[in-house]
């Protein structure tokens, strides 16, 4: 049997404790395998080269209706400046299909940029049920990279009013799985807890601890039931938790409520950046970066993604509607895109320019920055900008660059609003990631938390998914801008930043164990339920709710499905 | 849930998925499906000839492999046929263009230049207590529009016609309750209806018409004001009112809660916009030009390409009920259903490959009008047709073995 000897790489590998040795790897079938005895098929010669898994970003809007929107509201987006007057140029790639954009490129460009930067699979953080179908084709479209998605809820109109009600917690987990299974997610958001409905009821803030107008239910309410569902069913990727108050200046006070919330149960909270301010100073909005901080470092059952700003244009794309709303003003350009959806959740697409000299967005960097830095475990933070929200993710290696290279990371602070570069403290923050720290949370990490256990790693076994970097320790970004290598599942599908192969990627769900008697048609239970929710608060048929696995093949353009089994023993 | 999954019916922007094929009591679905009646004729035809399907691909492919500026029109089909034509635009350097796309691109272009705030059927029926219609009486080319969002409702909301010649029916009843419909005609055209209402709510003393300014305190006072329209029916300077529309939706949002539900999308173009956007980064009349990709929505208009004579190739797909292909003296390779070659006048510089229609000949995708939910579909009668996405592909494949072919030789 051909196989492929990846020869003289210093790899990279955290999860099986390997850290820059340098070490041979032998690729068969698509997968890591121990060297054969018959000589290999074909050599690669990766000496000089930094070795690590394919990169995989759990929290990035690639698919989905929002970005869409998006899409459809900055057609300037894809021109050669954003607002420029030349079409972005073509490539000279007939692998490719023609497809483009910065902030929002359409799926194919997505898939081919992030391969070209080693990374090999992305998980969209923000699936609307009633728009999953959508959001698996897009990713569907994105050649190459493996894909999941989480749901939202927390919002829709059912889960609140029976939460309100007192629905015993065996419901709500039971509600939790059958969203899983019917959408084919990978994972539960929930956004602003009850915040996007209250939003539909007039309110405009809502605490931790405050009531829902209508529902009388508080996000704390709202987190724990999710966490605890999700825990009893165990699912490998906890709660995956927006908190309240995104963007206000003072809700590191919310965030704390809501890790408080937990009770001890693990959770993953999203893009903290936005939700670590605090309100001190002269501007009344300071960094509280270390205050969370304290806050993980001392709850291992916690990890966080950044949602790094970078300076420059963009486009937020949420499903905070009341938030977005309350931002909208700030658009730049002066547009926006809201929207209620479906009595399950919303929609906000503001665009967004990060500029240097403004003393909230030069903070909003430096905040990000501090949490990469200061966080004691890397385990427990993952690399993201949110991408499209606090940049493009095409901007990775600069951020990558930003946490290895202090020099650097100061050149950019001086170039920032004064007042911010004077007083962080970003700018005593001597720590510089090493490459070991960088693969853990730009794939080790991500991969643990989603329960992905043969991806990730370099380990026998592991699909070979693989990224092979010329070590530059002089420019990390340009390192991390093109790989000399890049493999998926076992083939070259970039070469030099050139895509040479596009396989349709894999696309990731769980498959949660519940009480599937309770959603037969002849039970009256979960099926009369689910009808009665629809009649109230839906407009499909509730047999249409449920995306099978031949429809799932098809959304998906037929890669393959890699179901994630959820813990062993996790109450039923 | 084991019994089979209800149909979804593909005729309307509403895509209701309650009943069956058999009996979807909406005049729409009965006339859509009596008109769509089985084929007797699934041939093939070049230049009016029938031909084999196989002959008919292979003269397409050469078409549009010989092509200097194809156009590619009507995408009148399913999601699965926007996911195929996207990668064969690119592949041939092709403009792209929907059926009665001046609406689709005037809605778009209010949309690109002040965004707006919208809302799907399920908020409509939870928490409209005021719906406006404006400038149309939507039931007419949605039936059930208000069945499906009034249905279950304790208190309806009240229901407002705004705008002149509207014909629109004093009440309607559904599950046994009576809704009374205002009509408002203001002797006004839209645009001007549009601005004083804006005006109303904006500067009230500065505007003279009593009953916009008491509309306007009503959308105010309103929990969830919901504003409907056509894009299509909102004349030649829809773009124009739509933003009027949006901006009054943005003014009540900043102390109250009101949403816009555009009704369009019908014949496949809501799921071709989103595709073509999803997979290129831009909306549809964009070019896959030798620069790049191109989007201008007046530019790159069918009818103004065509009448100016600046392609020289039409692709038009169109399997829905009164979607024809545009006029234009250009070679054409149209995909529609068998009964359309009846119709087709002329053949000369013609071919013809008949398709199945989506959620009648076989199963699919279609994006429903809000832009948000996508409901299977289901065929409603055994067809042998062959699917838009299936034809696609094949002309794909037949243009990479021409693409062999000029490679060795």
């Amino acid at each position: 049997m051909t196989w492929t000897l990846l020869r003289g790489g210093r790899l990279h590998d955290p999860t099986n404790g390997v850290d820059g040795e340098v070490r041979d790897l032998a690729i068969q079938g698509g997968r890591l395998v121990a060297i054969p005895d018959e000589s290999p098929t074909e050599v690669i010669d990766a000496s000089g080269c930094i070795v690590m898994a394919g990169g995989i970003d759990l929290h990035s809007h690639i698919g989905g209706g929002k970005v869409n929107l998006a899409r459809l509201l900055l057609p300037e987006d894809h021109r050669d400046r954003m607002g420029g007057s030349n079409p972005c140029a073509l490539g000279d790639n007939p692998l490719e299909l023609v497809s483009c954009g910065h902030a929002t490129p359409g799926t194919l460009a997505t898939g081919y940029r992030y391969v070209q930067m080693g990374y090999t699979a992305a998980f969209e953080p923000a699936m609307l049920a009633a728009n999953a179908r959508q959001a698996h084709m897009e990713m569907g479209d994105t050649p190459i990279l493996d894909h999941g998605a989480y749901v939202l809820l927390g919002n829709d109109e059912h889960f609140l009013q029976r939460l309100a009600e007192g629905a015993p917690p065996e419901e709500i987990r039971d509600l939790i799985g059958w969203t899983l299974h019917a959408t084919k997610a990978m994972g539960i958001k929930v956004v602003n807890p009850a915040g996007i409905s209250a939003f539909k009821y007039h309110q405009r803030k809502l605490d931790v601890d405050e009531s829902h107008v209508h529902w009388g239910v508080t996000p704390r309410q709202v987190v724990q039931a999710l966490a605890r569902g999700l825990t009893d069913l165990g699912v490998p990727h906890p709660l995956h938790i927006h908190g309240s108050n995104l963007g206000v200046a003072g809700n590191i006070a919310s965030t704390l409520a809501t890790i408080d919330a937990l009770e001890g149960l693990p959770a993953h909270l999203t893009h903290v950046q936005f939700h670590a301010y605090g309100k001190e100073g002269p501007k009344k909005f300071s960094s509280a970066a270390l205050q969370l901080v304290e806050a993980v470092n001392a709850r291992p059952q916690l990890s966080i993604d950044v949602g790094q700003i970078l300076f420059g244009q963009t486009v937020t794309a949420s499903g905070d509607t009341m938030r977005q709303h309350a931002n909208a003003g700030l658009a730049n350009p002066r547009k926006w895109i809201g929207a209620d959806l479906e009595c399950e959740a919303g929609c906000g697409v503001v665009p967004f320019r990060y500029q240097e000299k403004s003393y909230v967005n030069a903070l909003q960097w430096a905040i990000g920055l501090e949490l990469f830095l200061s966080v004691r475990n890397p385990w427990q933070v993952v690399l993201t900008t949110d991408h499209p929200n606090g940049a493009p993710f095409t901007s990775y290696p600069h951020l990558i660059r930003l946490l290895m290279d202090r020099p650097f990371r100061e050149e950019q602070l001086a170039r920032l609003h004064p007042d911010v570069a004077a007083n962080s403290a970003l700018k005593d923050m001597k720590r510089e990631l090493t490459l070991q720290e960088i693969a853990v949370m730009t794939r080790a990490a991500p991969a643990k938390l989603l329960g992905l256990t043969d991806r990730g790693h370099l380990g026998l076994g592991a699909a070979a998914d693989i990224a092979v970097y010329r070590d530059d320790a002089t420019d990390r970004e340009r390192m991390f801008t093109t790989p000399e290598w890049v493999f998926k599942d076992g083939r070259v599908v970039a070469r030099a930043g050139r895509i040479t192969a596009t396989p349709v990627g894999g696309t990731h769900f769980v498959t949660p164990r519940f009480d599937d008697e309770r959603i037969s048609e002849h039970n009256g239970g979960f099926a009369a339920a689910l009808r009665e929710r629809m009649a109230r608060n839906g407009s499909v048929h509730p047999q249409h709710l449920e995306i099978g696995h031949d429809e799932l093949c098809a959304c998906c353009r037929g890669g393959r499905l890699l179901p994630t089994a959820c813990f062993e023993g996790a109450a039923s | 849930m084991t019994a089979p999954p209800p149909w979804t019916c593909p005729f309307c922007p509403l895509l209701c998925d309650d009943r069956d094929a058999s009996a979807p009591a909406c005049p729409k679905a009965e006339a859509a499906l009596a008109a769509s009646t089985p084929p007797t004729d699934l041939s093939a035809r070049l230049h009016g000839q029938p031909v084999p399907r196989e002959q008919a691909l292979r003269v397409a492919a050469e078409w549009l492999h010989a092509a200097r500026q194809p156009l590619i029109a009507g995408w009148g089909a399913d999601v699965a046929a926007a996911r195929a034509l996207y990668p064969l635009a690119s592949r041939v350097g092709a403009i792209s263009d929907v059926c009665g796309g001046e609406p689709l691109a005037q809605a778009l272009r209010a949309q690109q230049d002040r965004g707006g705030y919208t809302t799907t059927l399920a908020e409509v029926r939870r928490h409209a207590d005021l719906i406006v219609c404006v400038g149309s009486w939507p039931a007419e080319r949605a039936p059930r529009l208000f069945e499906r969002v009034l249905a279950g409702r304790e208190t309806p909301p009240a229901i407002v016609v705004l705008g002149d010649d509207v014909t629109a029916p004093r009440s309607i009843t559904v599950e046994g309750r009576t809704t009374d419909i205002e009509g408002l005609p203001t002797g006004q055209d839209l645009p001007t209806t549009a601005a004083l209402l804006h005006l109303a709510l904006t500067r009230p003393q500065l505007c003279a018409d009593e009953r916009l300014r008491a509309l306007a305190e009503r959308l105010r006072s309103a929990r969830y004001a919901v504003l409907i329209w056509e894009p299509g029916q909102l004349g030649a300077q829809a773009g124009l009112v739509i933003e009027r529309l949006q901006g009054l939706i943005g003014r009540l949002n900043l102390s109250g809660r009101a949403a816009g539900l555009p009704l369009s999308g019908s014949g496949g173009a809501a799921s071709a916009q989103a595709v073509h956007t999803w997979l290129s980064g831009l909306p549809l009349r964009t070019q896959v030009g030798p620069r790049g990709l191109e989007h201008d929505g007046l530019r790159l208009s069918t009818e103004r390409l065509l009448a100016d004579r600046a392609v020289d190739l039409l692709l038009w797909v169109g399997t829905f009920p009164d979607q024809r292909p545009p006029d234009g003296d250009r070679p054409r390779i149209l995909l529609g259903p068998p009964a359309l070659a009846q119709t087709l006048g002329h053949e000369s510089a013609t071919v013809f490959l008949p398709v199945g229609t989506p959620g009648v000949d076989h199963a699919g995708h279609l994006v429903r009008c809000d832009g948000v939910v996508m409901l299977p579909l289901r065929p409603a009668r055994p067809s042998a047709l062959p699917s838009v996405a299936e034809t696609v592909n094949a002309l794909l494949a037949a243009l990479q073995q021409l693409d062999a072919v000029e490679a060795t030789t």
